[in-house]
């Protein structure tokens, strides 16, 4: 539904406002490039590529649930309880490690199951629902920790480690695991008959339901979704650091939210899609790492960083809008 | 809430649905009743008068901030993803804070000339906003939670992450003084209720406001250009946060790094919450002002009675979704 417009009518205004974002990307990257002498080296960028790789997952997470017409301020739970329970599943009950996975993927989808249950079940507004869950979650991670302390893992299983430490045929894993979800992601958001329907949901929900789709069980599935599959991203940042912090998946939830609207601002009809997701997210990636790259001071780097993606989203759309598009946003 | 229930059912069948129409439509209050109640059994300071005023101070700046963001939710519509929402208000009240805190320590201004670059910084995050928004066509609560990252980095920025204290005269008298018994910074809360609620529910323009928050198109076409009252709600927003400042300075004696995230919290349990005590479930500025004293006197009772800290986000969190669980199954039955 959303790739065959593109297809059949091309024009010129939609065409800017694909690669108007694409140049300014381009942009960013030449500045570093030319600024640092880090910057362009293939060990530079693959880290670039790794590093990205746990805020898309949230992101992903994010571009599904925004597809259905809601939002999901939880997802940093979810990866948080995804890298929680992970390492706690191998420390404290023995389990082996690709057990210890399954049990952190639930770990996600029962804070999916909180939301499903309190939007679809009870009828409360996703942003309301996922903020009560964000709290709880929050808390919930206090108390299990005494206070908020760290859990670590120095001796974790080398098979653990290896998912975001080793390479399958000079390839890091992490970036295998990465795509193999990512093509997922669009063969069912971008290609199937359920990406189909989800947009749909997004779109008009009386019309899907009057269409005769089960919108209530479709979006009870994709919160639950949501949450696992921001947990991969916990179990990522658990291997790579062998250790499991409070609360840090907070620091993905603006940067998820960013990358799928920049992504949106992308399609002919400003939709979340996952292509558009990724280039948000490597944006992301890239600006991150330049910005470190260029020895600025901690806080002019927080300030630069917010400064850039505001305007960066500003520019995005600003085009998006003057294009043949209708902005989905404002109605 | 549970207690209710049992006397209820062991009564006659005949109550039920009265009770059950009762704890729906009136639940939010009678549990927030509850709640207070018990805090008051389990300690005996939370009802003196030093916990309740120390309460209403804690709650005028959450309160102020609050009427900011009804201003947003009314004419934005109150679909929190599509509509209307300003989560850059406690970014813009805490840069107003840090300006009218360095002013008076570093730069030596009088207190006029602070406030008054106070007053300008928060409307430029708002105005920001308004660009993003109306020109721009981003949803709000993409460009103000953007925003709000923005404005924070630039706080940093501004004072090093560093704490400055204020010693003002006027700042301390209006910290310490107590026109008839009641501090401050909660004249500054009532008079701000009385305005905003003025303003937003009683004029031609609040009117206005909220038609183009009900429906853009109608308003529209009954001749309201929605983008003038939009963009306006998001100046009030900027002013509301450089209010709120005043007492934010007067209650921390100056601007301290991290206020802004607690406020958020706050003002966002505070807003919903009181459009769930509104008869229509709407945002409104009495229900504003109405949930954030109930959030300020729930955080003061529950670090009285010793509940760990770890336990109050989750006990904010249950709240917050009762409550709106509450309303959303109010509004499934008349609909």
């Amino acid at each position: 539904m959303t790739t065959t417009d593109t297809a059949t009518s091309f024009n010129l205004g939609a065409w800017v406002a694909k690669y108007a974002f694409v140049a300014a990307f381009a942009g960013l990257f030449a500045f570093f490039s030319l600024r640092t002498t880090t910057f362009l080296s293939t060990s530079n960028l693959m880290n670039v590529l790794e590093g990205s790789m746990i805020l898309l997952f949230v992101a992903l997470a994010m571009t599904l649930v925004v597809s259905s017409g809601g939002i999901d301020l939880s997802v940093g739970i979810a990866l948080d309880f995804g890298a929680w329970f992970v390492l706690i599943a191998m420390l404290e009950f023995d389990l082996a490690w690709p057990l210890a996975l399954i049990v952190a993927l639930l770990g996600g989808a029962l804070v999916g199951a909180l939301n499903a249950f309190l939007i679809v079940g009870l009828g409360v507004t996703p942003f309301l629902a996922t903020l009560g869950t964000f709290f709880i979650g929050r808390s919930a991670q206090q108390i299990g920790t005494g206070g908020g302390g760290n859990v670590s893992f120095r001796g974790a299983p080398e098979g653990f480690q290896s998912l975001a430490r080793g390479d399958t045929l000079g390839i890091p894993n992490a970036l295998i695991i990465g795509a193999v979800v990512l093509a997922v992601f669009y063969v069912v958001l971008q290609r199937s008959t359920h990406g189909t329907r989800i947009h749909a949901m997004g779109l008009q929900d009386p019309a899907a339901r009057v269409a005769g789709l089960r919108t209530r069980r479709y979006r009870a599935l994709v919160y639950v979704l949501s949450g696992a599959t921001a947990s991969i991203g916990g179990i990522l940042l658990s291997s790579g650091l062998r250790l499991y912090t409070p609360q840090a998946g907070f620091a993905y939830l603006l940067d998820a939210i960013a990358a799928v609207f920049i992504g949106a601002s992308m399609h002919p009809r400003t939709r979340p899609n996952v292509p558009g997701t990724l280039v948000g997210v490597l944006f992301l990636g890239v600006l991150g790492n330049g910005l470190d790259l260029l020895g600025l001071d901690f806080n002019v780097k927080a300030a630069l960083r917010g400064g850039i993606l505001v305007l960066a989203l500003a520019l995005a759309f600003l085009v998006s809008k003057h294009s043949a598009a209708s902005p989905a946003s404002g109605e | 809430m549970s207690t209710a229930t049992r006397g209820g059912a062991e009564r006659a069948a005949t109550l039920l649905p009265v009770l059950r129409r009762v704890l729906l439509t009136r639940g939010p209050l009678l549990l927030f009743a509850a709640l207070l109640l018990y805090l008051s059994l389990a300690s005996s300071a939370f009802l003196s008068m030093a916990n309740l005023l120390s309460s209403l101070t804690q709650a005028a700046p959450i309160a102020i901030v609050s009427f900011g963001l009804a201003a947003v939710v009314m004419g934005g519509g109150d679909d929190v993803v599509a509509g209307g929402i300003d989560l850059s208000i406690p970014a813009a009240a805490a840069l107003a804070t840090a300006v009218v805190s360095d002013q008076l320590t570093n730069q030596g201004a009088g207190v006029i000339w602070a406030f008054t670059l106070a007053v300008l910084a928060a409307l430029i995050v708002g105005a920001l906003n308004v660009l993003l928004v109306t020109v721009v066509g981003l949803t709000s609560i993409l460009s103000t939670l953007a925003m709000y990252a923005t404005v924070v980095g630039v706080i940093r920025v501004y004072t090093g992450n560093r704490r400055i204290t204020v010693d003002d005269p006027t700042m301390l008298f209006i910290r310490d003084a107590r026109p008839l018994g009641i501090p401050m910074p909660v004249w500054v809360m009532f008079a701000a209720a009385l305005a905003f609620w003025l303003l937003l529910h009683r004029s031609a323009f609040g009117m206005r406001l909220q038609a183009v928050g009900g429906n853009q198109e109608a308003a529209a076409t009954s001749g309201i250009r929605p983008r003038p009252y939009i963009a306006a709600s998001f100046l009030i927003a900027g002013v509301a946060a450089a209010v709120a400042a005043l007492a934010l300075v007067a209650r921390g004696s100056g601007s301290s790094p991290g206020i802004d995230e607690r406020l958020l919290v706050d003002m966002v349990l505070a807003t919903f919450v009181g459009a769930a005590f509104s008869r229509r479930n709407i945002v409104t500025v009495p229900g504003a002002m109405l949930g954030a004293i109930l959030v300020a006197l729930m955080s003061n009772g529950l670090i009285l009675i010793r509940v760990d800290n770890s336990w109050i986000d989750g006990f904010k969190g249950v709240l917050i979704l009762i409550v709106v669980a509450a309303a959303a199954l109010q509004n499934r039955r008349r609909t």
